[in-house]
């Protein structure tokens, strides 16, 4: 029986996630080196234990907004299995961006730590 | 940073293919595929649920593209491209549009440019809305003015204005006496005048108080016109001396360039009035002058003539005399109206002629883009369904029609402005502003604004509507309300059609009228001379009429002349002198009591005026040339007048005298025919012709420059057997051989006549256009909802002709379709058609406003072309093939 069924009920859909978040995956995914489309959904969904599930239909629109804003960049190269496929890889003002990205996740799920704990 | 912004800067130059992310989500699904299939699905149910999964492809396509920078300009490009490439494709539609609303936005920016000034447009003086022109009126002299003992009676007591002062009455000739001598036209007004209208010279000063007094410094005001084109602009003429008429006058300002009186006469220089005011107050009636005066805020003008009419009573008890006394009246009218009342209707009726073809013009848009939407449906629907969404079809016909309405404003601008051009060229004379109408930039954008807005309703209308499936297997009730819209709309051009066609009919009557009336006199073949004497050089009465005598000698020299008159006036119409009835008194009857009555024109002639013009003596005789000499009074009556004054008698030797004016008795020598003396249009009034005699005191008057008015002063008429225009020159050149200072101005009669004219062919012809414009429309119009409909029912047509119906039958089907149109559109416009022509009554001669002929020729007109825009269209569908008309679709 396949398991990824039974996971999509319980997993979280793109848009669930906060606004930019799905920017901060997609960086940090891309910053462990080059990754087409396919390839960045799947490590998402895997490194998350299948929690994080990143819909498409939100992927390419994402991938394509970095991609103009310069933080990552994409070139076209051979897949696993040979086929064409384009490749992202995180440029040097997306590695500073993720940093930036990072910082104020964590600075965040401080914030939201804290006020869950004391409130 | 920097570094982004070349990206963005490449991206829009770059057109990345979309291949690419088509390539990119092509290998998604696959591999999603794979994977489900590794999962363990059959390959047709991995597909299915990698498709699932993944969403709409479309829509991801299209958001991921949406992430460009600049991808909107892109796709704007893109809708204007498609849009072109669909207006191309239908080039009739797209001419019949843009020509459509080229038309209606550039005749109406063309006539709005020119009526603007004239009712719309401040005046350029300060609270424009508050001045006001204040005085007397009476029935010779039609604008307010008053005199020098009302002035400063009502200047002391009135409660209504906040100022209050006076210009003098007459622009009269004076000559700038220099190395470079200059006729000028000079004009007084007091040292509160300028203030009153809110103006300050731009340079140097107003006059100031003692100044505006008898013997105070003599000071001028020079015309911004003069100062440029005279003085080089040069600022140091402030102060400087000029000799006007030979006395030294002070220049202490330039007027602003924008100034004009608002008598609208065309000064050069301003000179104080300086009354003595003492001696002004005593007397009766004291220096004549056109007094205006700014209402205080919250004063409307009804209330200032309420508050003026009892000082206005009491100054008339005490200064005017008891027999003339009820033939004055108070007045106070906007300065605005004094300027501008006599052309304030002919600018409305324009205004509304070239509104209804607006209205035309937008009716036919509206129902061409209708059409257009209607045959459009099914694509819509079609791309639609195909997964367009419905903002991005909303844009693409927005972006059609917003791009129709800019090609019709840009090619309506160049009409517009040819359109000006053509109205300037052939506008009468004396029309105020006119002269100074241009293309108005203001008009200009919100005809813009009114064209957009026309794309915007027309374009969004049917964009708006949700394509419905319907749209792709049938038509259904929809098209019918949207036809039905349609029929309303061409129901309505009809109407308003036919409204301005009676309109313009009944103008073109009125104005063969005026062409075709009897004169009583003939105006070919005579030329008429104005001269204007520099006052200074003949100050005496004896030198003036010397000088006329030489002058009449000299041209009278010329070969090919046949009769030299001279008359201190000119018929048709115009200034001319005027007395009443009343003051006619006949020796051996009772003097006449009441000073009123009807007018009389009186005119100062010698014998050959009557020669010239040609004006026949039906009775008696003559003047002849040796009664000039003599001492004795002979005045000549025109028919209407001896009928008035000797009902039943022989008026000849009778003795006629003057008796207000108190002067010696005439006798009556003999009646000439009746002249058109009452301008082009109005009733004739009696006249009574007096023999200028050879004694200085007759040919006194002065001249009076730039205007039609002779002010009295003796005026030329030649008559000649050659042609007026050439020997214009000669009369010229004989007179300035006298006097190289003397100006003189000639104009063939013929061309004053015409000239007269001018106002009603400049309305007749406008409105004419407007007419046959708004026809034409109406006709496209119909004919374009005729044809549409019976295209739309060519399956219907071969139809009923395969189950019998005969040619005859399916004419009469299309045709009667037409017919009701035009006969519901005819029957609104003949309302609205005897409405609206009662309002052009007084513009009207000799043609009732509800004259059946001109309604009936217009009605018949109006049907012939209607009809002849359905039998087009009929006749094609007669034509129909019934074997094809069933496969048609």
């Amino acid at each position: 029986m396949p398991n990824s069924t039974d996971l999509r009920s319980n997993a979280l859909r793109s848009t669930d996630l906060l606004q930019g978040t799905l920017d901060l995956l997609i960086l940090r995914t891309v910053s462990l080196g080059s990754m087409h489309g396919w390839g960045i959904a799947l490590r998402i969904q895997q490194v998350s234990r299948e929690v994080l599930e990143i819909g498409q239909g939100s992927l390419y629109p994402a991938l394509h907004r970095l991609e103009y804003k310069g933080w990552i960049a994409s070139e076209w190269g051979e897949s696993e299995n040979n086929r064409r496929a384009k490749f992202y890889s995180l440029t040097r003002a997306g590695k500073k961006q993720l940093e930036r990205e990072l910082k104020s996740w964590e600075r965040l799920t401080e914030a939201i730590r804290l006020v869950l704990e004391q409130a | 940073m920097l570094r982004e912004i070349l990206i963005r800067f490449r991206l829009l130059f770059t057109r990345r293919p979309s291949r690419e992310l088509d390539e990119e989500i092509a290998f998604h699904l696959e591999q999603a595929e794979a994977a489900e299939r590794a999962a363990g699905y059959l390959p047709e149910e991995a597909r299915r649920r990698a498709r699932i999964a993944f969403g709409g492809v479309e829509r991801t396509r299209e958001q991921s593209w949406e992430q460009r920078p600049g991808w909107w300009l892109e796709m704007v490009s893109q809708d204007v491209r498609y849009a072109l490439r669909g207006l191309r494709r239908n080039l009739a539609f797209t001419i019949a549009v843009v020509a459509t609303l080229a038309l209606g936005i550039g005749a109406t920016t063309a006539v709005f440019s020119v009526v603007d000034r004239i009712l719309f447009r401040s005046l350029p003086y300060a609270h424009d809305d508050r001045i006001v022109s204040v005085g007397l009126v009476q029935s010779l002299e039609k604008q307010e003015f008053t005199v020098g003992g009302f002035f400063f009676d009502w200047r002391d007591h009135q409660q209504p204005f906040e100022a209050f002062a006076s210009q003098g009455t007459m622009l009269h000739v004076c000559n700038l006496v220099e190395n470079n001598p200059l006729q000028l036209g000079c004009i007084n007004a007091q040292e509160g005048f300028l203030p009153l209208l809110g103006v300050s010279p731009m340079l140097g000063r107003n006059f100031l108080p003692e100044e505006d007094r008898p013997n105070g410094p003599q000071v001028a005001l020079i015309s911004y016109a003069l100062w440029k084109t005279h003085y080089g602009s040069d600022r140091s003429i402030l102060g400087r001396l000029v000799n006007l008429d030979g006395d030294q006058f002070r220049v202490v300002g330039v007027l602003p360039k924008d100034f004009e009186l608002p008598t609208l006469q065309i000064a050069d220089v301003i000179t104080p009035l300086a009354l003595d005011e003492a001696a002004q107050r005593k007397m009766s009636p004291g220096r004549p002058m056109r007094t205006f005066a700014r209402l205080k805020p919250g004063v409307s003008i009804a209330q200032a003539k309420a508050q003026m009419e009892p000082l206005s009573n009491r100054t008339q008890q005490v200064l005017i005399p008891p027999p003339i006394r009820k033939d004055f009246h108070l007045s106070i009218r906007s300065v605005r109206d004094r300027e501008t009342q006599d052309v304030q209707r002919m600018s409305w009726i324009l205004l509304g002629g070239v509104l209804a073809v607006l209205l035309i013009a937008c009716a036919n848009v509206a129902g061409l883009m209708m059409a257009r939407a209607a045959s459009r449906e099914r694509e819509l629907a079609v791309r639609s369904a195909l997964g367009a969404s419905r903002a991005r079809l909303a844009r693409q016909t927005l972006i059609e029609a917003l791009l129709l309405s800019l090609m019709g404003f840009g090619a309506g601008a160049v009409l517009a402005e040819g359109m000006l051009r053509m109205f300037l060229a052939m506008a009468p004379t004396g029309i105020p502003f006119l002269y100074r109408a241009q293309l108005d930039l203001r008009i200009l954008f919100a005809m813009l604004g009114l064209s957009l807005l026309c794309g915007l309703v027309f374009g969004l209308a049917p964009a708006l509507e949700r394509p419905r499936a319907m749209a792709l297997t049938a038509r259904g009730s929809y098209e019918a309300r949207r036809t039905l819209l349609r029929r309303i709309l061409v129901a309505g051009q009809i109407a308003i059609s036919l409204t301005l066609l009676s309109c313009s009919a009944l103008l073109l009557r009125s104005f063969r009228n005026l062409e075709d009336q009897r004169l009583g006199l003939e105006p070919d073949r005579v030329l008429m001379a104005k001269i204007a004497l520099p006052g200074f050089r003949y100050k005496t009465d004896e030198k003036k009429m010397q000088f006329y005598l030489d002058a009449e000698a000299a041209v009278r020299r010329i070969p090919g002349i046949e009769a030299v008159g001279w008359s201190d006036s000119f018929p048709p119409g115009g200034w001319q002198g005027g007395r009443r009835f009343s003051e006619f008194a006949v020796e051996g009857r009772p003097k006449p009591e009441s000073n009123s009555g009807s007018s009389v024109v009186y005119r100062k002639v010698t014998p050959d005026y009557f020669r010239a013009l040609n004006i026949p003596i039906v009775r008696g005789r003559n003047f002849t040339e040796e009664e000039r000499r003599e001492g004795e009074g002979k005045m000549i009556l025109s028919r209407l007048m001896a009928s008035r004054l000797f009902p039943g008698e022989d008026p000849v030797g009778q003795r006629v005298q003057l008796s207000l004016s108190g002067g010696g008795w005439s006798t009556v020598v003999g009646v000439a025919e009746n002249a058109k003396n009452g301008g082009l249009t109005t009733q004739d009034d009696p006249e009574v012709y007096a023999l200028i005699r050879n004694t200085a005191g007759e040919w006194n008057g002065q001249l009076i420059v730039g205007e039609e008015m002779g002010g009295g002063a003796p005026m030329m008429s030649v008559e000649l057997n050659a042609d007026p225009r050439i020997a214009g020159e000669w009369v010229r050149s004989q007179i300035a051989s006298l006097d190289p200072m003397v100006v003189t101005e000639t104009e063939p009669m013929a061309v004053r006549v015409s000239r007269m004219a001018d106002r009603p062919r400049f309305a007749t012809s406008l409105v004419g256009c407007f007419a046959l414009t708004g026809l034409l429309m109406a006709a496209v119009g119909l004919y374009g909802v005729i044809s549409f409909m019976a295209t739309r029912r060519t399956q219907e047509i071969g139809v009923r002709m395969a189950l019998g119906a005969r040619r005859g039958d399916i004419l009469r089907l299309v045709t009667g379709e037409g017919a009701r149109l035009i006969v519901l559109g005819g029957a609104l416009g003949v309302a609205i058609a005897l409405g609206v022509t009662r309002l052009l009554k007084g513009m009207l001669y000799g043609v009732a406003p509800d004259d059946p002929l001109s309604l009936v020729a217009v009605v018949l007109l109006l049907a012939g072309v209607a009809l002849a825009a359905t039998l087009i269209p009929a006749r094609r569908a007669m034509k129909t093939d019934p074997m094809e008309a069933l496969r048609y679709e």
